[in-house]
């Protein structure tokens, strides 16, 4: 079914942030918000989620960074339950390992506070929390920047596989085009609060039409190289 | 030509860096690339003399690097200045160190390839823009015409745009000014548009050498192809049809 | 961790060490000769120079600093606390008697404090700037201004005069400590509530909080899990310095209700310069204080073993 929201918007101190927004979500679909720092799309982005959950639409959220997610003074499985009773499920162990397995978080010791596990492990351990109630949208805030490459490349294949079986879509927020343009087939380009393109990738890499999409494309990659 | 031989680090009983011997030859570009733990702090902590070596040693043309007083430009734009101050005072600390001043007209100069109106150093550092932040840090650390100068992460705070347009900056007034640059990243997509080698650098070890446009087709080390790998799946390299 | 707890020790004892050598030091170079004083306390009007010199020989001030303090600090090692310079019994029954006064008394202000602070200031913090709140804050700051000896004789007229329903002087029945308590509670309570306050309207400053509640997690186990124990670190911090203002609370509201405690204690001695009196209430009150705060240590580390470990 596809989810719709509409009006979104946001200021903040009588500043209008967020323009009125509207935004329909295809199941598994592939959506990239870009634009920017300071364009919105984190704003947006918390606006669709509170939206969906007012709808009782299945709908989880991944902030940017883990300092956001996770609270320092109390443990990893302590935030696993609380997880879980917030969707009213018990407690699953076996659905835990399945989803640590994906991540390759199994190592983790549960036993910690977030801060005894690295940024990296603490980044896909809030996904993996994400992904308890096999939501149908996921909405990921920069998930790859505290995470190093060759693991955030890993995370965004392992987290492709699971998604596509499951049919969840994807809300992926970013400032880069050349990591959007990998994983959405949808891009949604924010400029100062403004909703300026909404149309498939390949068509805004093509022909990208507003002054910051056209910016956006050619600083997409740092280098090109021949097939 | 900056050498390290043989440079170990120890912290404790903790070893750091294990037997790292690299050169970067006057203008050139050496980009360190591995992942957070690796060591690439230190590698940088070590050149600037920050911390004791257990081991080795590092020179710039035969003599202790310190002698050509290597400059630093920091990762977090905003952290590396004092709060309070206004851009200017920090920026002229290097100077002002070792008792030198700068003609306004090559402040003015140097100002202007950065794209920093002159005005805007008289300001805060939570009064400007990151990317204005670390554009004031990039002209700290060139204001004292050091022939070395140490990058350490000094695109991850900026956004991607922002982030090439300030790569160029910098590749721009290191053609002018001719100094050479050691560039420790987790970009590989940087390293690879900007330097002329690569080293890996992984659990304090360096894992291969190579210049860069031979890195980009086929890396010698196990870890090097990961990179690689990584870097297309993130966008960062991008192929053309 | 077993690191972390010799660190702890070494620090209480260098803590007692100093205390005890300080205090002996005053003491023994406070102005006036402490022998005429003991012998007038004694003997009251016998007062010859063979008297004094007897008993300055007596109490040991006739052998010079340090083999007086080594006379004193060794006994004391092994929990002697030595024979009361003017009525030469020892000092460690009345000690002891005096400290269980003073410990309920103590005790209970403090639980008056906390059980009045918490509710108030979670009230108070409902709706932060609200009419109610600003009245909490304001009665919290005017208790503050309010010094101990004036509200403590105020409860004195209204409940023991006026009202007749409790006791007000002495220590004869539990319902003597209930005044002294209050006295001493509500001085606790208004230093409290401001400090609770604002620890949890702080915690809810948290960068983390939101994504809990867009995770579904309910306001209710938000601030039971999440905001009470951030606010709680700070408190701790304040609930240590506000035992050791408890303390000093303590010997005004003794003697404004003559009660027989550490307080009344101390200025007996402190007026008769009873000596080994006045070192044991010292010694026996940095000993709290050390232990309060090796108590406060754990318990910070309990809640945030962030705090004192390397790898943080």
């Amino acid at each position: 079914m596809t989810l719709t929201v509409s009006g979104l918007s946001a200021e903040r101190s009588g500043r209008i942030i967020l323009h009125p927004t509207d935004l329909s979500i295809k199941p598994g679909a592939r959506i990239g918000l870009v634009g920017a720092s300071g364009s919105g799309k984190s704003t947006l982005g918390h606006a669709l989620v509170d939206a969906l959950r007012e709808q009782k639409a299945r709908v989880a959220h991944v902030p940017q960074s883990p300092d956001e997610a996770l609270d320092p003074l109390r443990g990893m499985a302590f935030h696993w339950r609380e997880a879980e009773r917030a969707l009213g499920l018990p407690h699953d162990a076996d659905h835990q390992q399945a989803l640590f397995r994906a991540l390759k978080i199994e190592t983790g010791d549960l036993r910690k506070r977030p801060w005894g596990w690295s940024r990296g492990m603490q980044q896909r351990f809030v996904i993996a929390m994400a992904l308890i109630g096999a939501p149908d949208v996921l909405v990921m805030d920069e998930p790859t920047s505290a995470l190093d490459p060759v693991v955030a490349a890993r995370t965004m294949v392992l987290l492709e596989d699971y998604l596509s079986i499951r049919k969840t879509a994807m809300v992926l927020i970013t400032h880069d085009l050349g990591l959007a343009a990998q994983w959405v087939t949808r891009l949604m380009v924010l400029d100062a609060g403004r909703l300026v393109e909404d149309r498939p990738t390949t068509e805004v890499l093509n022909a990208p039409q507003s002054v910051v999409a056209k910016s956006l494309c050619t600083h997409r990659n740092w280098l090109e190289l021949p097939c | 030509m900056l050498e390290l031989q043989n440079v170990s680090v120890k912290y404790g009983k903790v070893q750091i860096l294990t037997g790292i011997s690299v050169s970067l030859p006057a203008g050139q570009t050496l980009a360190v690339v591995g992942e957070s733990g690796a060591g690439k702090s230190t590698l940088i902590a070590a050149i600037l003399g920050l911390v004791k070596l257990a081991d080795g040693h590092i020179t710039w043309v035969d003599a202790p690097v310190n002698t050509c007083r290597p400059s630093l430009v920091m990762q977090e734009p905003r952290a590396a200045f004092n709060p309070v101050l206004p851009l200017r005072r920090s920026i002229m600390e290097p100077l002002r160190a070792r008792g030198e001043t700068i003609a306004d007209t090559r402040l003015a100069q140097l100002c202007a390839r950065l794209e920093l109106p002159l005005d805007l150093l008289e300001r805060k550092p939570g009064e400007v823009s990151i990317g204005q932040a670390q554009r004031a840090g990039i002209l700290r650390g060139l204001i004292a015409g050091s022939p070395l100068i140490l990058f350490d992460e000094p695109l991850s705070a900026l956004d991607a745009v922002t982030q090439k347009h300030t790569a160029q900056l910098i590749a721009d007034l290191q053609r002018d000014l001719g100094f050479a640059a050691l560039i420790v990243t987790h970009d590989l997509g940087y390293a690879a548009a900007y330097s002329d080698e690569i080293a890996v650098l992984r659990k304090g070890r360096i894992e291969e050498i190579t210049p860069t446009p031979a890195f980009v087709q086929n890396p010698q080390s196990q870890y090097g192809h990961e990179l690689r790998e990584a870097a297309f799946d993130l966008g960062a390299l991008g192929y053309v049809a | 961790m077993t690191r972390s707890i010799i660190s702890l020790l070494l620090r209480a004892f260098v803590v007692l060490t100093g205390t005890a050598l300080a205090t002996f030091t005053l003491l023994w170079n406070a102005p006036g000769d402490p022998a005429t004083a003991i012998a007038m306390a004694r003997y009251d009007s016998l007062l010859t120079e063979d008297v004094i010199a007897q008993v300055r020989a007596e109490v040991g001030l006739d052998a010079g600093f340090w083999p007086a303090f080594k006379g004193w600090i060794v006994p004391l090692l092994s929990g002697d606390f030595g024979y009361s310079s003017v009525t030469g019994r020892p000092v460690w029954p009345d000690l002891v008697s005096a400290i269980s006064y003073t410990i309920p008394t103590a005790f209970a202000g403090l639980a008056i404090g906390l059980s009045l602070a918490i509710p108030l200031a979670i009230i108070a913090t409902r709706h932060p700037g609200s009419w109610l709140d600003r009245f909490a804050v304001a009665i919290a700051s005017l208790g503050a201004a309010i010094p101990a000896f004036w509200l403590g004789l105020l409860l004195i007229l209204l409940f023991a005069v006026k009202l007749a329903w409790l006791p007000a002087m002495g220590a004869r029945t539990p319902a003597h400590v209930i005044l002294p308590a209050l006295t001493l509670g509500l001085g606790v309570a208004a230093a409290l509530t401001r400090i609770i306050r604002s620890g949890i309207l702080e915690a809810r400053q948290q960068p983390f909080l939101p994504a809990f509640t867009r995770r579904g997690v309910s306001a209710r186990d938000l601030g039971r899990a999440h905001v009470a124990p951030h606010a709680a670190i700070p408190v701790i911090t304040v609930l240590g310095l506000e035992l050791a203002f408890l303390l000093e609370g303590i010997v005004m509201v003794e003697v404004i209700f003559s009660r027989p405690g550490l307080g009344s204690f101390l200025v007996n001695a402190i007026g008769a310069r009873d000596f080994p009196k006045v070192q044991a209430v010292v010694v026996i009150t940095a000993l709290l204080f050390v232990v309060i705060n090796l108590a406060i240590d754990v318990i910070y580390r309990l809640i945030d073993p962030r705090i004192g470990t390397q790898d943080a």
